[in-house]
């Protein structure tokens, strides 16, 4: 489980958000929505406890998953090297990694599909591919809660299909609770149970997504008029989609 | 080392005495005196100094050797304050100790304020060191003579020039006279030494905290090794620099000299060292730390004939034989007009410290 | 991006990779036992090779025998120290640098930027003005190299949490001042005495390396070539990005002071009995990392026993070349300049390349 209770944040004058509760349960994820500048990055930062709190608490447990939206490191590591860093709180200072934390780290890199990379340089894969690393290590760390920021932020349609598959796969067996940030509401139709909305005024939406994710909800959040939309899916099943009602090509 | 015949230095003080000055003794009161320093600038007094701070350290004795007394030295450098203060100077001149020293830095940085505050009508400074140490002093309106270090001519000449720039040249031929007279003697009798029976012999310049050995290279302490009848151990150097003890093995010296420069440096240094001990000069018990007498010995200074004698006596005890603790009442009396107890030529030559070494019991009172 | 997720040629198996990295250390370790039987067989005193060898067996054989000999005394207690402390030391240098390049995700940082070497050097110069040698003297350096860390320690500590800038800029600012103390000392030291012996102790050598001298670094330097080498997968951590490593479980400021203390301990001990030596702990880690790659756990034992046999190379030729003890400063930057520069240009080289 992981949430924040009655939290405000403010960066000097300006307040972020106010009094903001909600908490993510074990089997469930959220996807925080809203457009830049509203504070997303700020209430990830205050789960993972980053943040400075003005007022309220955090409810987080000791480690958990964290998947940083890029990385970058001055020191060139192997794949394997960087999920094993995962098992970094279970081991404590001193002890160093044995066959068994390797053989999670495989399990992770394998269950995110990038262990045929184990042996490659980090430094030189995609900007997708090193998701799925940051995920895999994630995952190593064997906590139950895991928190990806802006993970599709960087990705193209393809990967982005990749990725959301991913994280529907990993909430499928409904034993983890997860967190993503996103500022496409389609993500959160896709893989989230939850939702919370950056709403002008620092008092987030937060509800199950069928119920926040309204028109006039979403109208507010972006500021321009959405539309909710039904689509045929691959699998020929009908999905429902939100667009931006400025989208597409008028008809004639 | 030849350039030191004492021929050549004589023509040399003799030739300065032409070109540079006019000097006529206390008649001529009035007549300004004129001389050429040792960095070849023109030095004018219009009356003998009586006023004179000396930065360079050896000097400041050398300035009270020469004029019989400390009145005219105002101003001396810290490190030749230590060594009178510590040494017999402290003892015949007991107001030394509040002649300032607050003139320089250690290092020969004069320090402007003071140096005014003294009011000398004479800085006596080392040359061949760069204008930042001499500015100060010449932009402040003083006089300033600029000295050179190294050799025995060199030293001659600028004690000769000090000599009458305090209005005293009457000391210095007699100093000079002796300073030759002695070296003469040690040149005639070394003479006949020949090259496979000189011992080698090292001189520690530094010893404890890093070794610094004496190499060639206009290094007086080289020069008056030679001078004995000794060869440098350390000939292969080319000035003072840092050595090992593992080259100091392999060059086995068959003497060693500790400097006066490190107050707590003594012989049992070498005596308790592993690889120093195994030496020929610590096998032979023949290792001495230089004496402090009115200065340290080891540098050029007033007494320098002394060290010649001193050591000559340890490096070729079969050719030499003087009677050191009389040469050292007679020196003692020319130039400081002090007659030398026994106690004091004892502590000057740390007879307690090192009397046991080899060949220093012809140094003990009979 | 292209085919981000499709299938590519896998890397080098682990198998290979364990192979591989066995290979580097038996040619490391064996560069630094060469190093150390040229180092204890070569010097001014001349000893036959075999004499050398037979003398080293019986010091290890019978260590309390008594010498008696110049050659038993020379190698036994003279080369014999000195080569282990002179190991010991570069070791401690080149293992320092490459935690801290590790820690500060920087490459041109090196054991000097904490302020621990000046800190020293400080404490040594004043030592040798004052006319301390000895045990009292690598005391006073050693606690004010650590002087020095505590007061970078607290300059960088805002709102209780130190930056990685704030550290570097704190070190600046204390190693510029204790470089302006020791400055003030040379100027004020006796000219005849003092000021040759503590330029030459900051320009670093091993001349006076003896068995007590070894004894008494030896704590400092193992003991803190140990705690870093075990802190090896920490480093990994520390060298990720700080909210990175904190989500990992790393309390990262108070492992990062962990690592800066066994720092100055090894620097505080090293600058204590051989002075200021520069270059080590930037040009041995880059070395070791174009052989051995940037992963701690590998990138620290390599350094350290590159660095030994480097230390050991420079400090025999230090005390061979000339009758006169060259100083090691001068060696490490005339050797580990270019070679720096060299490896420089090949690295970048190969990454455009690349």
């Amino acid at each position: 489980m992981i949430g924040l209770e009655g939290v405000t944040i403010r960066f000097g004058e300006r307040v972020i958000v106010e009094t903001m509760s909600f908490s993510v349960p074990r089997g469930r994820s959220l996807a925080i929505l809203g457009p830049n500048g509203r504070g997303k990055t700020t209430t990830l930062k205050a789960m993972l406890g980053f943040q400075a709190l003005n007022a309220g608490r955090r409810l987080a447990p000791k480690i958990v998953g964290y998947v940083p939206q890029s990385a970058s490191y001055s020191q060139r590591y192997r794949v394997l090297d960087v999920v094993i860093m995962g098992r970094a709180a279970r081991l404590g200072l001193f002890r160093q990694p044995g066959p068994e934390d390797f053989a999670v780290a495989r399990a992770a890199l394998d269950k995110t599909g990038a262990l045929r990379f184990e042996s490659a340089y980090f430094d030189r894969l995609s900007g997708g591919e090193r998701q799925l690393v940051l995920l895999a290590r994630a995952l190593a760390t064997g906590s139950d809660v895991l928190v990806l920021d802006e993970p599709a932020a960087a990705l193209d349609l393809a990967n982005q299909h990749r990725l959301l598959a991913l994280l529907g796969q990993l909430r499928a067996p409904r034993d983890r609770a997860i967190v993503f940030t996103t500022h496409d509401p389609n993500h959160a139709l896709t893989v989230a149970d939850d939702a919370l909305l950056m709403m002008p005024g620092a008092h987030p939406l937060f509800g199950p997504v069928e119920e926040v994710l309204t028109p006039d909800n979403l109208e507010r959040l972006y500021g321009v008029a959405m539309r909710l939309v039904d689509l045929t899916g691959p699998d020929g099943v009908l999905h429902r989609a939100v667009l931006p009602a400025f989208a597409g090509m008028k008809a004639a | 080392m030849r350039s030191h015949l004492p021929g050549a230095s004589v023509v040399r003080t003799l030739t300065l005495a032409a070109a540079g000055l006019v000097f006529a003794h206390g008649a001529a009161l009035a007549d300004p005196i004129v001389f050429t320093d040792q960095e070849k600038r023109e030095v004018r007094l219009e009356k003998p100094a009586e006023r004179v701070v000396s930065i360079v350290i050896p000097m400041a004795s050398t300035v009270v050797a020469l004029d019989g007394g400390t009145k005219k030295l105002v101003g001396m450098n810290p490190t030749a304050k230590s060594a009178i203060v510590d040494g017999i100077l402290g003892k015949i001149f007991p107001e030394a100790k509040d002649i300032p020293s607050d003139v320089t830095a250690p290092n020969f940085v004069p320090n402007v304020e003071a140096l005014t505050a003294v009011n000398p009508d004479l800085v006596i400074q080392w040359g061949g060191r760069g204008e930042d140490i001499v500015k100060p002093i010449t932009n402040a309106g003083l006089n300033t003579m600029l000295i050179l270090y190294g050799t025995e001519e060199l030293t001659r000449e600028y004690m000769t020039l000090a000599s009458r720039a305090i209005g005293r040249p009457e000391r210095i031929g007699e100093l000079v006279e002796w300073r030759d007279r002695v070296q003469k003697d040690i040149e005639a009798k070394a003479a006949t030494i020949p090259d496979g029976k000189k011992p080698k012999v090292l001189y520690l310049q530094t010893a404890l905290s890093s070794m610094m050995a004496a190499g060639t290279g206009g290094n007086y302490n080289d020069w008056y090794i030679k001078l004995v009848g000794g060869t440098n151990a350390a000939a292969e150097l080319k000035g003072t620099v840092a050595v090992n003890k593992e080259q100091i093995a392999q060059w086995n010296p068959d003497i060693i000299l500790l400097n006066a420069f490190e107050a707590k440096l003594g012989t049992d240094w070498v005596y308790s060292d592993p690889i120093l001990s195994l030496t020929n000069a610590a096998q032979a018990r023949k290792v001495y730390k230089l004496p402090l007498g009115g200065y340290r010995w080891d540098p050029p200074n007033q007494e320098s004939p002394l060290t010649w004698m001193w050591l000559a006596n340890l490096v070729q005890p079969e050719i030499f034989n003087y009677d050191l603790r009389t040469e050292m009442k007679t020196a003692y009396n020319t130039l400081y007009d002090y007659e030398l107890a026994d106690a004091d030529i004892d502590s000057i030559l740390w007879i307690d410290r090192q009397g046991d070494a080899a060949g220093y019991s012809r140094f003990k009172a009979k | 991006m292209v085919d981000a997720l499709s299938e590519r040629q896998p890397g080098a198996i682990q198998g290979a990779g364990l192979v591989r990295n066995t290979a580097i250390f038996a040619v490391l370790a064996a560069c630094l036992v060469i190093a150390l039987i040229i180092g204890i067989g070569a010097g001014r005193f001349s000893v036959a090779p075999l004499r050398v060898l037979e003398l080293v067996w019986h010091g290890v054989v019978d260590p309390s025998r008594t010498l008696t000999g110049m050659d038993e005394r020379i190698v036994l207690l003279v080369r014999a120290p000195r080569v282990l402390l002179a190991a010991l030391a570069g070791a401690g240098l080149a293992i320092c640098g490459a935690a801290l390049q590790g820690v500060f995700r920087n490459p041109l940082v090196s054991p000097d930027i904490l302020g621990i070497s000046q800190g020293a050097a400080f404490g040594g110069a004043l030592g040798i003005m004052l006319g301390i040698w000895g045990g009292p003297l690598i005391a006073l350096v050693f606690s004010t190299g650590l002087a020095g860390l505590a007061l970078v320690g607290f300059l960088s500590r805002i709102d209780g949490r130190s930056e990685t800038v704030t550290v570097i800029l704190s070190g600046l600012v204390v190693s510029s001042m204790f470089a302006a103390v020791v400055s003030l000392l040379q100027f004020v030291a006796d000219p005849n005495t003092s000021l040759p012996a503590i330029v030459y102790w900051l320009m670093g050598s091993f001349a006076s390396a003896t068995w007590e001298r070894f004894l008494t670094a030896l704590p400092g330097l193992a003991g803190g070539l140990v705690l870093l080498w075990s802190l090896r997968f920490r480093l990994n951590l520390l060298s990720l990005e700080e909210a990175e490593a904190r989500s990992l479980g790393v309390r990262t400021e108070r492992e990062r002071w962990l690592v800066f203390a066994a720092i100055a301990v090894i620097v505080g001990s090293q600058v204590a009995v051989s002075g200021i030596i520069g270059w080590v702990g930037i040009v041995i880690p880059h070395a070791a990392r174009l052989v051995a790659g940037h992963d701690h756990r590998v990138l620290l034992p390599a350094s350290a026993l590159l660095g030994g046999a480097f230390m050991v190379v420079i400090d025999t030729l230090a005390r061979t070349v000339t009758a006169a003890e060259i100083p090691l400063g001068v060696i490490t930057a005339l050797v580990g300049a270019p070679v720096f520069a060299v490896l420089l240009r090949r690295h970048y080289r190969e990454r455009n390349s690349e």
